[in-house]
């Protein structure tokens, strides 16, 4: 079932998302990347609706892009954060809701902070030092509850993140089998492995 | 399942002498997942008025910023600061526009009225969520623990309470009917409003 | 509105002149100096706002006509110029005080009225197919923050505070006439007997209750206000404009 973890640590935001593209039972595809990079500094894991996801998240990214064209100038992550929001506020009251569940990362290059914020598909956002959707949340958050460091260095958030993962796969019925995970800090988006 | 009890949260507010409390607890959840123990839903509008707005969390946002544009627009256009009876009117009827599809918010106003000779008057409200007012003399509840609060408050206000006094009074009253409740809790956040400071207070309770 | 649609042959009658006036709001100008004259003054504890009223024939009921209008319990207006273009602003500004009060429970300040009135007044010297309105208005109201305030607005759109002024016919006379009498610790009686002597510079025929229309701003004491500003019985705010009766201006006219 989907799943998306992230949590925050001393100067930058993990996020990780499974990589299936399900429909019904059936895994229609193994390596979708799920976490989508919307600048030089932030990040974006969006899960639910097939379809809808892409869409919203594509939607952001070019508004997001646009803004940057504009002004010659990046949205802060708590700005992104406040526009993703607002516009799934908006989509709710809508004819066609989009259903899109996120967690929005980033490195506030400014402030030389990192955020992390949990939206869900009804406009719901919080700032949090760890979040998660999906299935997976339910074994994921209390674990970051016991050990999340908002201190740690990136090898210890990757840690905490691998017993995350395995926790899922140990638990859950139908638990992911493969996982993109990004990182975001002061040198920017990456990819890496774990 | 009830919209109104899906993300979850309390607020209540209380009168004192020459002052008002307003407090509310600090859970986010999904139903009975907890997602965050950091969630505000209590905002300040001027320097003497609060506004708590217990709910459906994506509405909490979305009403916050509502009356932060709403009242930002009514500072500048009618250069003075709007006072609690007016804001509560506003508030009011801003949720009756949206009669036939509301906002799943239940507010709570908290604040000091300047009287016509200078001094200030405590001022409390709650109205529901389309916007029916109901404006009490000692303590207003609501949000998903409103039923408990209603029985610790009866039995714990009095008239007439000093700030510190009040504080404690409202505290307490918060941090017992939120242990009866699944949906709140999480902490708390106090404030207490006086005619020349506001005290603000961070809780820790059964962070269970 | 007809202007709204903005079809291809709506465009402005408000035109700027080569040497950068709007001819059309000199006009309206004109318009409302060739009005009956009108005049605000305010007081030390309120406001008088008062104008003559003629009448083109004998036949007409003039107890029918109304050139004070009263827009909500606070507030009250007198105008110079057209009487139509009048009527259609009293309609908006009544309409506006209640849409008001159905945001924030209570009428508007005198200001934000003003500004409301003068808005509407400025959009038609700037949209499509129609006119300036060709009057001017002297708003007189009280509200708790500013107290006693009197406005003027023009055709233009632009409004000013006036301790006193006058408009219409005699203007420039009666402005004259204001400037000697006028003092800062004036009496709301002192001010209705001025404006009454300044309507009488200039006036043609006989002043009498019938040909004479004042409104008055009376200042709530402290204690009024404290007891609150809803009246016990009726529930409605105890209303600070009001206009005089006859009778009470046949009285100051006997004076």
């Amino acid at each position: 079932m989907e799943t998306s973890f992230a949590l925050t640590g001393k100067g930058y935001v993990i996020i990780a998302s499974d990589t299936t593209a399900a429909r019904s039972i059936v895994k229609m595809k193994i390596d979708e990347d799920k976490v989508k990079a919307l600048g030089p500094h932030l990040l974006m894991a969006h899960s639910g609706e097939p379809g809808d996801t892409l869409q919203f998240a594509e939607y952001v990214e070019r508004n997001i892009r646009l803004y940057n064209i504009r002004h010659n100038y990046s949205l802060s992550p708590s700005a992104a954060a406040s526009w993703v929001r607002r516009s799934l506020a908006e989509s709710l009251r809508s004819r066609h809701p989009y259903s899109v569940n996120l967690l929005l990362g980033g490195y506030d290059v400014p402030a030389k902070e990192p955020h992390l914020y949990w939206i869900d598909y009804l406009g719901t956002m919080s700032e949090v030092p760890f979040g998660a959707h999906g299935y997976g949340s339910y074994f994921a958050l209390s674990l970051l509850d016991r050990y999340h460091n908002p201190d740690a260095s990136l090898e210890e958030g990757i840690a905490t993140l691998k017993r995350c993962i395995d926790e899922v796969a140990k638990r859950l019925i139908v638990s992911p089998s493969k996982y993109t995970v990004k990182v975001v800090d002061k040198d920017g988006v990456r990819e890496i492995e774990v | 399942m009830s919209i109104m009890e899906y993300n979850g949260g309390s607020v209540i507010a209380m009168v004192g002498k020459e002052c008002v409390a307003i407090a509310s607890d600090l859970r986010l959840g999904n139903q009975a997942l907890g997602i965050s123990s950091n969630f505000q839903k209590i905002f300040p509008v001027t320097d003497r008025i609060y506004l708590g707005l217990p709910g459906l969390a994506t509405d909490v946002t979305t009403l916050q910023e509502l009356f932060r544009f709403r009242v930002n627009m009514y500072t500048i256009k009618e250069e003075r600061e709007i006072q609690p009876e007016t804001f509560a009117h506003l508030v009011s009827s801003t949720l009756y526009e949206r009669r036939f599809g509301p906002y799943f918010i239940e507010p709570v106003i908290a604040g000091l009225s300047q009287t016509p000779s200078g001094g200030f008057k405590p001022f409390i409200a709650a109205t529901d969520l389309i916007g029916c007012l109901n404006f009490a003399k000692d303590f207003v509840v609501a949000g998903t623990a409103s039923s408990k609060l209603f029985g610790v408050a009866e039995g714990l206000w009095e008239p007439d309470l000093e700030p510190e006094d009040l504080f404690e009074t409202i505290s307490q009253t918060l941090m017992n009917a939120v242990d009866r409740d699944a949906y709140s809790g999480w902490g708390c956040v106090v404030h207490v409003i006086t005619k020349d400071k506001i005290i603000t207070r961070t809780l820790k309770g059964r962070m269970d | 509105m007809a202007n709204a649609g903005g079809g291809a042959y709506s465009f402005s009658l408000t035109t700027f002149s080569p040497s950068g006036k709007l001819v059309q709001i000199e006009h309206a100008l004109a318009a409302v100096s060739q009005g009956t004259t009108s005049l605000g003054i305010k007081a030390s504890n309120g406001i008088v706002i008062a104008t003559e009223k003629k009448s083109s024939s004998i036949l007409i009921d003039d107890s029918m006509v109304d050139k004070v209008a009263v827009v909500c319990p606070n507030i009250g207006i007198v105008y110079s110029g057209m009487g139509p273009d009048f009527r259609v602003l009293i309609a908006r500004a009544r309409k506006s005080a209640q849409a008001y009060w159905k945001i924030y429970g209570e009428y508007p300040p005198t200001r934000v009225l003003t500004q409301e009135l003068a808005t509407i007044m400025q959009k038609a010297t700037q949209s499509g197919g129609v006119r300036p309105y060709g009057v001017s208005l002297l708003v007189a109201g009280w509200d708790i923050t500013r107290g006693p305030s009197l406005y003027q607005v023009d055709p233009s759109g632009s409004f000013w505070a006036w301790k006193a002024s006058a408009i219409g016919k005699n203007m420039v006379n009666a402005k004259t006439f204001l400037e000697k009498r006028y003092n800062d610790d004036i009496s709301l009686e002192d001010a209705i007997h001025t404006a009454l002597l300044t309507l009488k510079e200039g006036f043609e025929g006989q002043m009498t209750e019938k040909t004479i229309e004042i409104g008055v701003v009376t200042v709530p004491t402290i204690e009024e206000l404290e007891q609150g500003k809803i009246g016990g019985e009726t529930g409605r705010p105890t209303p600070t404009f009001r206009k005089l009766t006859e009778e009470e201006v046949r009285d100051y006219l006997a004076l």
